[in-house]
Formats: C-alpha cells, sequence, structure tokens
C-alpha cells in the first residue's frame, strides 16, 4: 500500500515539473511579430562551422555590416534593422532545429539570405514557412525548385538557378571546348541534380560523371575524384560543388599534377576562400567560371567600391571577397525590400511590396531581377569569367557579355540588360 | 493499476489543457520533452534495472526514424503503423545487438554501444535509399481540419508525442513492476545469485535490449516527427552523450524521474542562449555552451550525487511517509 502511494506520489511530482516547465511565459501578441517602433528582427541560418562553412560563414556579418551601416544612418523608417545568425553547420535538422528558435523564441518578422538547397528545403517543409507567413528573402542557394510560387509563397530567390547557370555553361562548352572530353564532379542533390539536369537537357555529354554526397568532401575523397577523372582522359572538368569540394578537388589535382582546362560552378569558386583552403594560385589561373557579380577587386564598379567601404568599417579585419559582397548586396536588396513595403511594416506588405517594386531594386549582379506577381526568381543570367594569374576572375573575352535565360526549356540568349544604379552612399531611399 | 490509469489519464488532461494555453515555442519544447522521455525511459530500462551501459541509445532512435519514414513514404500507411514500424525494426535491431552484447559487459559492452553510437550514422549517409546526409523526409501531415485553423502543426506534434509517451511509460512501468522487472534487477544485483535461483541471464539481457531498443526506436520516429525529417545528423553522438547525462541526472533507475531528465535536456539550450547573451559573443559562445554545460552537468552529477538527483529527489520523496 505504502509503495502504491510512493509510485503515485512520484508520477504525480513528475506531472508537476512537467506542467511547470511549460507554463512559461507566454509573449503577448503584437502588431507584427518581429517588428516595433524602433526595430525589424531578422534572421539567417548558415554554417558558421563545419566542412561548408569556408566562404559561406562570413556572409552573415557581411549583410550585418551593411545593416549596420544603413542603422547609423537613421535605419530604415527610423527602425534599426537587427539580424540574428544561427549556426546550423550545414545540416538540414540543424536548420530546422536553428529555425525554430528564430521563429518561436527571437520572434524575427524575416528569415533573410538562408544558405543550402537541402537545408532550405526541410526547414521550409518542416517548420512551414509557408503556412506561417514568413517571408525567407534572397535564399542564397541556387535550386530551381524554389521558383515554384505555388509552393513556396513566401519566399524569394535571388541567385541565378543552378539549372540556369548549367545551360549557360553548356552553352560555353559548346562554343569553346567543343570536341574536348568533358568530366563533371557534382554535389549528389538537389543543387547538383537540378545542374545536371540542365547539362542533359542541353545535350552536353560528359565522359566522366562522379557524384559526390554532400558532408563527405575530404582530401582522401578528391583523390578518388582525381583518379577517376584521370583515368577517364577528361580534358575539361565542371566542378558544381560547393567552396570545400571545388578546393579539395584543386588542391588534390595540383598535387597529383593533373591540370585539365576547370570550369568552377560559381558556388564553389571564389578565389579567396579557395586560397584559403590552400589551393595554389597557379591552379586557379585560368580557370573559367560563370560569374553574377564583377569581381570583388574591380573598384572602378560603384557597387564594389561603396561595399568595400563598408566592410573597411564596419566589418574590419575581414577579407573582400565574393562572399562579403554577396551578403552586404542582399542587404541592400533587404532595406530595400523593407523600405518599399513601407513604414506600416507587414509580412504580407513587404512580400507584395518585393512582388510589385522587386524586379526594380538596385542589385550588384549584372542580370535583371525576376520578381512579379507571378514568380519569386530573383537574377536570371550570368557572365564568363576567367582567373588570372593573381586568381583575380576577369570577364573571359575582355569584356561581360551578360547571357540570360530561364530554369526551364528557353533559349540563353545575350542580354542587353543595364542594372540600376547603386543608391547615393549605399542607402536606399526607394518607396 | 486502476489508480495508476487514472493517474496517466489526469496526466494526459493536465497536458492537454496546458497545450492550449502555451505559446508555440513552448508546445515545441512539450513535444520534445515527451520525445526525451521516451528515450530516457529505454536508458533506465537497460541500464537502471537490467545493469548493461549502452551508449548507444541514439542509433537505436536512428533505426527507428528510418524505420518509420520508409514504412510511410514507401507503403503510405497510416502514422500509428509507421510508429508501430519504428519499434518492430529497434527491437529486431535491439534483438540482434543484444544477442551479441549478452557476451560482454560493462566498460566492453559501453565500448561495443558506443562504436555503433558513431558508426551508424555515418553508414545510413551511404545508402541512397536512405536520403544521404540530407535524409529523408517523415511528414505526419496537417492536423485535422475540424481542430481549426488556430490548431497548429506543432500542437499537432505535441499531442502525438504526448500520447505515444504517456502510452510508453505506462506500458513500461506495468513492465518493470512485473516479473520481468523483477528478474531484470536481480540480474543487476548479483547476475550469479539470479542464475542459482533459475534466472537465465543471457535470455533476460537479450530481452531486456529488444524492449529498451524498441522504446528508444519509438523516440526516434517521434524526433524524426518533430522535425519532419530523418536524417543521420539528427542521431549522431552528442544525442547518445545527451541522453546518458539525461538519465543520469534523472537518476537511472527512477522511471518517474525521465521526466525531470527531459525538461533538464529541453532547457540546456535555453540556458545556453541565456548565458551566452550575458557572456556576450552569442552567436560563437551558443555553438559550443549546450555540450559544455551537459558535460559539466554530467560530471557534478557523477561526483556529488552518483545515482543522480532525480534519484535523491525520489527518495526524499518517499521518505515523508514514514515519518
Amino acid at each position: 500500500m505504502i509503495r502504491k502511494t510512493r509510485i503515485k506520489r512520484t508520477w504525480l511530482a513528475a506531472a508537476v515539473i512537467a506542467s511547470g516547465s511549460l507554463l512559461a511565459t507566454a509573449l503577448p501578441a503584437n502588431a507584427e511579430t518581429g517588428v516595433s517602433a524602433r526595430e525589424i528582427k531578422l534572421g539567417i541560418t548558415l554554417p558558421l562551422t563545419g566542412a561548408a562553412s569556408p566562404g559561406y560563414n562570413k556572409i552573415g556579418n557581411a549583410m550585418n555590416a551593411y545593416f549596420k551601416y544603413v542603422n547609423d544612418n537613421g535605419g530604415v523608417y527610423g527602425r534599426k534593422v537587427t539580424l540574428i545568425q544561427k549556426n546550423d553547420e550545414f545540416s538540414p535538422q540543424l536548420a530546422i532545429a536553428k529555425t525554430n528558435e528564430l521563429i518561436l523564441r527571437d520572434k524575427v518578422f524575416a528569415l533573410v539570405g538562408p544558405l543550402g538547397t537541402a537545408n532550405f528545403t526541410a526547414v521550409h517543409k518542416s517548420v512551414g514557412l509557408a503556412k506561417r507567413r514568413v517571408p525567407s528573402l534572397f535564399l542564397n542557394t541556387g535550386f530551381s525548385g524554389f521558383s515554384n510560387k505555388k509552393s513556396y509563397p513566401t519566399s524569394f530567390m535571388v541567385l541565378p538557378s543552378y539549372a540556369m547557370e548549367a545551360k549557360i555553361i553548356a552553352q560555353f562548352l559548346k562554343e569553346n571546348h567543343a570536341g574536348k572530353k568533358l568530366g563533371i564532379v557534382y554535389q549528389n542533390d538537389e543543387f547538383g541534380i537540378d545542374g545536371l539536369g540542365a547539362f542533359k537537357a542541353a545535350g552536353t555529354k560528359f565522359d566522366v560523371t562522379i557524384p559526390y554526397t554532400s558532408g563527405t568532401q575530404s582530401a582522401a575523397t578528391a583523390q578518388t575524384w582525381v583518379s577517376q577523372l584521370a583515368a577517364g582522359g577528361a580534358e575539361v572538368v565542371v566542378m558544381f560543388g560547393v567552396t570545400s569540394a571545388t578546393g579539395a578537388l584543386l588542391g588534390v589535382s595540383a598535387a597529383a599534377k593533373y591540370a585539365p582546362q576547370w570550369i568552377l560552378g560559381s558556388v564553389g569558386s571564389d578565389p579567396v576562400t579557395l586560397r584559403a583552403l590552400g589551393v595554389p594560385v597557379a591552379v586557379l589561373n585560368g580557370a573559367q567560371t560563370p560569374a553574377g557579380n564583377p569581381s570583388p577587386n574591380d573598384t572602378s564598379d560603384e557597387y564594389v567600391k561603396q561595399f568595400q567601404e563598408i566592410n573597411t568599417e564596419y566589418n574590419p579585419g575581414v577579407a573582400f571577397d565574393d562572399y562579403v559582397l554577396q551578403g552586404m548586396n542582399i542587404g541592400l536588396l533587404t532595406v530595400q525590400a523593407l523600405r518599399a513595403a513601407g513604414k506600416n511594416l507587414t509580412r504580407k506588405r513587404l512580400i507584395r511590396a518585393i512582388e510589385t517594386k522587386g524586379s526594380k531594386f538596385a542589385s550588384v549582379a549584372y542580370s535583371p531581377l525576376g520578381f512579379s506577381r507571378t514568380s519569386n526568381v530573383g537574377h536570371t543570367g550570368y557572365y564568363m569569367a576567367v582567373m588570372d594569374a593573381n586568381g583575380d576572375r576577369k570577364p573571359f573575352g575582355g569584356k561581360v557579355t551578360l547571357y540570360t535565360t530561364d530554369s526551364g526549356s528557353g533559349p540563353v540568349v545575350v542580354s542587353t540588360f543595364k542594372r540600376p544604379a547603386m543608391p547615393a552612399k549605399g542607402l536606399p531611399s526607394n518607396s | 493499476m486502476r489508480k495508476k490509469i487514472a493517474i496517466f489519464i489526469l496526466i494526459g488532461w493536465v497536458l492537454l489543457i496546458i497545450g492550449d494555453r502555451v505559446d508555440e515555442l513552448r508546445v515545441y519544447q512539450g513535444a520534445q520533452m515527451a520525445m526525451y522521455t521516451i528515450a530516457l525511459a529505454s536508458i533506465v530500462l537497460l541500464t537502471g534495472y537490467s545493469g548493461q551501459v549502452s551508449l548507444g541509445n541514439g542509433a537505436m532512435m536512428a533505426v527507428g526514424g528510418y524505420g518509420a519514414a520508409l514504412t510511410l513514404n514507401n507503403l503510405g500507411t497510416p502514422i500509428w503503423f509507421a510508429f508501430l514500424m519504428a519499434i518492430v525494426t529497434a527491437s529486431l535491431f535491439g534483438a540482434l545487438l543484444g544477442a551479441a552484447a549478452a557476451r560482454v559487459s560493462g566498460p566492453y559492452l559501453a565500448g561495443t554501444t558506443l562504436a555503433l553510437a558513431v558508426g551508424l550514422p555515418a553508414i545510413a549517409n551511404q545508402f541512397a535509399f536512405l536520403g544521404g546526409e540530407p535524409g529523408l523526409f517523415f511528414d505526419v501531415g496537417f492536423p485535422p481540419e475540424r481542430f481549426g485553423d488556430e490548431f497548429t502543426q506543432y500542437k499537432w506534434f505535441f499531442w502525438i508525442a504526448s500520447f505515444i509517451a504517456l502510452i510508453a511509460l505506462f506500458i513500461t512501468s506495468n513492465i518493470l513492476s512485473s516479473r520481468f522487472g523483477r528478474t531484470w534487477r536481480a540480474i543487476r544485483g548479483n547476475s550469479l545469485a539470479a542464475e542459482l535461483c533459475g534466472v537465465h541471464s543471457s535470455r533476460m539481457k537479450v530481452l531486456a535490449f529488444t524492449v529498451s531498443s524498441g522504446l528508444a526506436g519509438l523516440a526516434g520516429a517521434v524526433l524524426a516527427m518533430t522535425i519532419s525529417l530523418v536524417a543521420p545528423g539528427a542521431y549522431g553522438l552528442a544525442l547518445s552523450f545527451a541522453l546518458v547525462t539525461g538519465a543520469v541526472l534523472a537518476g537511472i533507475s527512477s522511471l518517474p524521474g525521465v521526466v525531470l531528465g527531459a525538461i533538464i535536456l529541453v532547457f540546456i539550450p535555453e540556458i545556453s542562449v541565456a548565458l551566452a547573451d550575458r557572456l556576450g559573443d552569442a552567436d560563437k559562445l551558443n555553438n559550443y555552451l549546450p555540450g559544455l554545460i551537459v558535460s559539466v552537468l554530467l560530471i557534478l552529477s557523477v561526483i556529488f550525487t552518483p545515482n543522480g538527483p532525480g534519484e535523491n529527489l525520489r527518495k526524499h520523496l518517499h521518505k515523508k511517509p514514514a515519518h
């Protein structure tokens, strides 16, 4: 009898503890989540540590630097923009957990620049971003599946899709490397498969095809890639992977004295990060790559010049590279979107503002933005570039020839689009 | 038995009310708490009762999670069947492992299960049908429309997870009070003496491994539900270590104590965020603080309360009626 009473008492104690801990504070509802009279709270998950972190770990701080610059110059209609960064180590389950923290605990107004195809796919589904109507602005992924506006009504891309990139590379291969033996190393998930599908649709036939699983990239894995590529006699190799995988491939190739013509996908071609990963600059010399933005060293470009100044002051000690440029540009796009949504900021107004005014936003990339009521596609094209002996990127053929296309069966065409000018002092004044 | 049923129904009713009163973050944490409760119960059964140390419960959770996801995605079965298959898959796997584990004990058993915790997620990474590193989706669907628009996805997860946890705890509590529980305790106390009393100790150890793995598999499926995903990274070594810490803090042989252990595990990230905010440089600190807190708690618990603070609390509660 005493034992039963004890059991009952213990279980009840456990229940009371559980109830008490769950009955913690419930915050009162605001007019709009993450927006107050003085602040707009934004969030991002990205790999700050782990195998995929080199390069990507700079994007959040670069965005933050730009927001601090804007805040010091009056903010967005007097509101300070705050960015909360969470480390997802490039793993989908951590991205889900951290996005939950951002939305449920930190109560951010919107996600900005979330990174990684597999991560965002998992986050969107698991957290239910569309159902919650949480805006997800300017995704740092080019998976063409995200351009499905019905499935992703609150998400907006910024990068040209991987399918667009593959179509443009395919055309470049046809025009410049016809008759050569081709090889490709690609990430075996939506990212790489998106590109591979577009290569196939464009009629590109690879003699050596090497998939790799995200997270398995290392010098040891790259040894097997190089062996296969060399054994297959690949003269031109397309690397369609993240920077850490590209770095491993180029580093091992240099050691093995295997030197095909490299064509590096835009995702993994940042020379500063590749050199930081130990890739000799001589290997980068002559590597060809599709590029959307000007070189981060091109100080004649008004965007690059302004962003470099902001980086020096607000992100001191950080080398200005493609990732910093991309992070600051997403910051610039975000501030324009927030301004376009008006003083009475709501999630609904923000989404509508990008749909109706987003295609006119100023952005560092050369190609047009595809935002409209029916499209959440960001930039729509690339130019081909070649790296020089300093690892700097120059337009292939001496001048920027911009190619635009879509993610479907549309043709690759040369575009005469002229991007909007950088707002004065890098501070948008749009409405 | 009736009183126990009444208590469990009462707890379920209280949880339902709480689920309606708290914000979504707490509801989500409630679902996580239910998941940890089941996972810790599996450790209490295995280690606290049958005396076998396992550091690989995270791997068993992975087996259950993948079992449930493959069932749901490939056969299109109802959710309850997917959860059932999580138990069946993990139990079968546990029976196989138990047969091997019955031959070793102490640090050797801990080493064997640790190898499993390290190796299994990495192995899962290599098979395309298991989805590689991105894993497989595990979508239990939206809550029924009759609950209304205000009924969120996470509240739905909380309901399902709490219901499963209550049933799992009720059944486990009954198993532990049955002759099986007594036999396991006898083996833990003195294996030789138990055998002299006619207990087939190896067989009973395998049985404990099987039942414990089934529970861990169920917890794995609940975890998969809360993140809508089964991926190797979700069941890594950190999870196995966190579970061991939770079990020690709860009191390794106290089934009701698992609730306390689950609460601690769920709130460690909260404590970490609060600490990181106070110490500054929150982004960097938050990466390492949860692991540090788990390790410090485990060390402190082993030094000051070897049976766990939960066990001390239980003893304190039990003393009162005697006065």
